[in-house]
């Protein structure tokens, strides 16, 4: 992908996902989360809040085809409802910030998650140093 | 703040320390992350590609070291964290296999409006030496 001719306000993914259980257990035993009870151990089905993150941050990575090198300098997140275990969300990605600067190119990546009847679950903003092609 | 359970906004104090989540990361940890993830940067999972990276070797992801603060903010603030938590962090410097960091923070700050508190803190993340790896701030919109 040519990095130079991504432009704030371009949408660059968008993606439905239904988080499933797998996914959950798979990312509590990685993050080694036991602050509670998470996804289908808990009454509420509650879906780690990063978990949805991560799973926007997932799609940045596939539909941007972020090259080797990358670094990850910075994060947002802005938690708006809690999401359980079965749930669909949409995720769209849109480009706040393109640049360059001392010759690395610093991309922020808009995220926007919202439920299956259009409720915003949260939103998030990753600034991504990208190496200067 | 009140110890063994989340706060509510009349227990609280300016200054009161988030819970500290310590965990030492394990180059298996990360195999595990960038499964579960989907993050399978190079510089996550191959020495040689790492080795030849700005790190110079293996790292592991930031989100995955971030999460250790959303789990000092779940036992913190339970519910109200995962319904209206606002994070903003830098990631400082890489966590490299092997290496024990240890998530921690204070409240700085407590605006109260109607029936709730917004709580500011101060989060990040170190190691056990004292080098910071993640920096940053959360609030939580906290009911009375």
């Amino acid at each position: 992908m040519d990095y130079s001719t991504l432009e704030p306000g371009q949408v660059v993914s968008r993606r439905t996902l239904t988080i499933d259980q797998q996914t959950v257990s798979s990312y509590v035993t990685a993050v080694a989360d036991a602050s509670r009870p998470w996804g289908e151990e808990a009454a509420d089905k509650t879906v780690p809040p990063t978990a949805v993150a991560t799973l926007g941050f997932r799609c940045i990575i596939e539909d941007l085809t972020i090259p080797e090198g990358t670094v990850h300098a910075g994060q947002e997140l802005e938690f708006e409802r809690p999401t359980r275990v079965g749930e669909s969300l949409t995720y769209e990605a849109t480009i706040e910030q393109n640049s360059v600067r001392r010759g690395s190119r610093f991309v922020t990546v808009g995220m926007a998650v919202q439920d299956s009847i259009g409720r915003k679950v949260m939103a998030g903003k990753s600034l991504l140093m990208v190496p200067a092609g | 703040m009140t110890t063994g359970g989340p706060a509510s906004g009349t227990s609280m104090t300016v200054g009161d320390p988030l819970p500290d989540v310590e965990r030492t990361v394990t180059q298996a940890d990360i195999n595990r992350y960038a499964e579960a993830s989907g993050d399978r940067n190079p510089v996550h999972l191959d020495p040689v590609a790492a080795a030849a990276s700005v790190f110079g070797t293996r790292v592991a992801h930031g989100m995955m070291v971030a999460a250790m603060i959303s789990q000092s903010l779940t036992e913190a603030f339970g519910a109200a964290w995962i319904d209206s938590g606002r994070l903003k962090i830098r990631f400082k410097a890489p966590v490299k296999p092997g290496e024990t960091v240890v998530s921690s923070g204070k409240v700085t700050g407590l605006h109260r409006d109607g029936d709730g508190t917004r709580a500011d803190c101060q989060v990040g993340v170190s190691t056990k030496e004292g080098e910071a790896v993640i920096t940053g701030t959360a609030s939580v919109w906290v009911e009375d």
